[in-house]
């Protein structure tokens, strides 16, 4: 076939010769622009994302953050209208399974690339990694860690039982409250009222009684493992914690209980490492209390997961899809992760983070530490009070016979065992 | 009026009352208390306590200085927002529904019942329910994110009330000055300025007070339907007392309670006597 040169083909050939730097020049020059809506408004969280915004900006990024202010319910109402409305934010902040379900509803961002080229798979904990890629691809980032079992002793109250050892097992756990007791402490466990307080008490005993049989029944909703002794065994360690607790809490925070809890009026409390930002704030000392791991009965710390992360969504424009690269590099960079745990009191996401330096709490290096012990012999676990072992209606089918068993004492173990099996096969 | 006996049945009875109006206020003294206490001052005492020194702060951080993520300007422009958005819509409500109730309870047409029972359906209608439609509307008129998105829906959604107050309120009204005033040549609106408007001050204080307060201390539209610098008071509200993870700032939240409270409490103080009064004219015939 003769080439033949015409005039036109000239003069679309240096049409496009010439438009080729401009059109690499355009997209060079593009500044990253992200719109992103979290729930994170105020105090220490709101801090937080406030100075993530910061460093965006730094790398020259215009930073767009639409906090929602509320919980969750709302966060997802606004997501929801601005999907229909066909202006999805570039990125919103989404946690646990819910990643999964609306990923189906809207167009999210491959991130495999940005995840591969920092190498962050291999510092995340497999079954939060899993979570963050649903369809077998990165389409999200998780940002920051709480456990929600940690331990929460209280210094005067452990000097009421004479007592000086830190609780390792379940039995050392109930010796210790037993003690606590007869040496004046009037409930030896602090409590609040709400429904992940009542939740985070089941979770714990479970995955601290078994965290295989955690991962089966909570975790996978297998039928046997619902049904399995495990589960009547931390009931019965439940309606033991609960026997230790102040009946006349309501559906309050557990910070209405703190200082009850560091005058030793109150001994131990089950609580996520957040509580420890909490006692800062408060006005009371590290010297007051001692945190460790949660209760484990084969001796290898449990971690039950709750973390929080960013869902990226589709969108065409060039420069918040630029935003949105820019942002998850960020969100998996160390130096940030580092800086919002400190903000926060979390711990990274990312295990090779050394917190041995200053800014770091004893709590949140003994969490941490308790975090790769935990995945080294596979007992870190998700969080079902906190929404991150199953989707919302099932979490929430699950709390309220957790929560009704907590407060209804007349109810027995294995009752509640068949009631929460039933719950399961309900809200399937 | 005059009488000052104090027989044991009239006792028991300001006894009743009184114990039944500690009850009610208690939990407002609980808020101006713990409004003038620090956190710190809550967290290592109780909830429930006499300030140890008055902590105005409090009032001076929850007016212009708390932060809602990056913006740090207390409540005060959330104030605003929500005036600009309560006050038209009230106005724009109240005065729809005098017109539309006049004419479904005055102007017999076909069809006038229908037209009534489906715009008072809306009242049964729940939030939630709404949502999406209207996520769709404020998107096919490009005014997600506005004000006046908001004051749209507020004025729509209120006719409801408006309808149904005005229009009970109407039909006391003889038809025969309807029909006088026809006789003497007045049309639709000239009756309505002339002869009904001047009738309506009792439901119109009703309807303004019930709008009012039902729109300044609405959450769910005024937290999706805007971002930002564009929400209304109850969202800077809510994002003082939602930080989970944190200690709860009960010193600057109950300070900014206060304040985000005062205009529908004014709004009470002023039209309060008649709010009664206009609720149960027509109600016994």
């Amino acid at each position: 076939m003769p080439i033949s040169i015409t005039r036109r083909h000239l003069l679309a050939g240096s049409a496009a010769a010439l438009a080729m730097p401009a059109f690499a020049r355009a997209q060079g020059a593009v500044k990253p622009r992200l719109t992103a809506i979290s729930q994170w408004s105020a105090g220490s969280d709101g801090a937080a994302i406030t100075a993530l915004g910061k460093k965006f900006e730094e790398k020259g990024g215009i930073w767009q953050h639409s906090p929602v202010p509320g919980f969750t319910t709302e966060m997802m109402n606004k997501l929801r209208a601005q999907i229909i409305a066909g202006d999805p934010p570039a990125c919103s902040q989404l946690k646990g399974p819910e990643i999964a379900a609306w990923s189906k509803i809207a167009p999210t961002v491959d991130l495999d690339a940005v995840v591969a080229a920092a190498g962050y798979e291999k510092v995340v904990a497999p079954d939060l990694a899993k979570l963050h890629k649903p369809g077998g691809k990165w389409i999200a980032l998780p940002l920051q860690i709480y456990s929600t079992n940690m331990l929460f002793l209280s210094k005067r109250a452990m000097d009421k039982a004479k007592a000086d050892k830190i609780p390792v097992t379940w039995a050392d756990f109930n010796d210790l409250a037993e003690k606590m007791k007869s040496g004046g402490v009037t409930y030896p466990i602090a409590n609040g009222g709400t429904r992940p307080d009542d939740g985070q008490k089941f979770e714990a005993s479970l995955a601290g009684i078994s965290p295989a049989a955690y991962r089966a029944a909570i975790m996978n909703l297998d039928k046997k493992a619902l049904e399995g002794p495990e589960i009547k065994a931390a009931f019965a360690q439940v309606r033991k914690i609960a026997d230790w607790m102040d009946p006349n809490v309501g559906a309050q925070h557990f910070s209405t209980n703190l200082k009850r809890f560091v005058d030793g009026d109150m001994g131990m409390m089950i609580m996520g490492g957040w509580a420890q930002g909490v006692l800062r704030n408060a006005g009371f000392k590290f010297d007051d209390f001692i945190i460790a791991p949660g209760p484990s009965d084969n001796g290898k710390p449990v971690f039950l997961l709750n973390a929080d992360a960013f869902i990226f969504w589709q969108r065409k424009e060039p420069d918040l899809q630029a935003g949105q690269t820019l942002m998850a590099q960020l969100v998996m960079d160390p130096a940030i992760q580092t800086m919002y745990s400190q903000i926060t009191g979390s711990i990274p996401v990312r295990t090779d983070v050394d917190l041995s330096g200053d800014g770091w709490s004893e709590g949140q290096r003994r969490t941490a530490a308790a975090l790769k012990d935990a995945i080294a012999s596979n007992q870190a676990v998700l969080s079902v009070a906190h929404n991150m072992a199953q989707e919302n209606g099932m979490t929430a089918a699950m709390i309220d016979v957790i929560t009704e068993y907590v407060k209804n004492k007349t109810i027995k173990p294995e009752q509640a065992v068949t009631r929460l099996a039933e719950a399961v096969e309900g809200a399937r | 009026m005059r009488d000052r006996t104090f027989a044991p049945s009239r006792i028991l009875i300001y006894l009743i009352v009184s114990l039944i109006a500690a009850a009610w206020l208690a939990p407002l003294a609980v808020v101006v208390l713990n409004s003038l206490r620090t956190n710190q001052e809550i967290a290592q005492g109780s909830m429930i306590g006499w300030p140890q020194h008055l902590a105005w702060s409090n009032y001076a951080a929850a007016w212009s200085g708390f932060c809602v993520a990056e913006t740090c300007a207390g409540i005060r422009p959330y104030m605003l927002n929500s005036a600009l958005v309560t006050i038209p819509a009230t106005i724009f409500s109240t005065l729809l529904g005098a017109v539309a109730g006049y004419a479904v309870s005055l102007w017999r047409f076909r069809g006038d019942q229908w037209i009534y029972g489906i715009v008072t359906l809306g009242i049964f209608l729940p939030q939630q329910m709404r949502l999406l439609p209207w996520t769709i509307v404020l998107r096919d008129t490009g005014l997600m994110n506005t004000l006046t998105g908001l004051v749209i829906i507020h004025t729509i959604q209120g006719l409801s009330f408006t309808v149904l107050f005005c229009r009970n309120y109407y039909v006391a009204i003889p038809q025969e000055l309807i029909r006088a005033a026809r006789i003497d040549g007045a049309g639709f609106f000239r009756i309505f300025w002339r002869i009904i408007l001047p009738l309506s001050p009792p439901i119109l204080v009703v309807t303004v007070i019930w709008q009012f307060t039902h729109i300044w201390n609405e959450f769910l539209y005024g937290v999706t339907f805007t971002t930002g610098q564009q929400q209304p008071v109850t969202a800077a509200l809510i994002a003082l007392s939602a930080a989970v993870a944190d200690i709860p700032q009960h010193g600057v939240q109950s300070a900014a309670v206060m304040i985000a409270a005062l205009p529908t409490l004014l709004i009470y103080l002023i039209g309060g006597k008649y709010f009664v009064r206009g609720l149960t004219a027509g109600a016994v015939k």
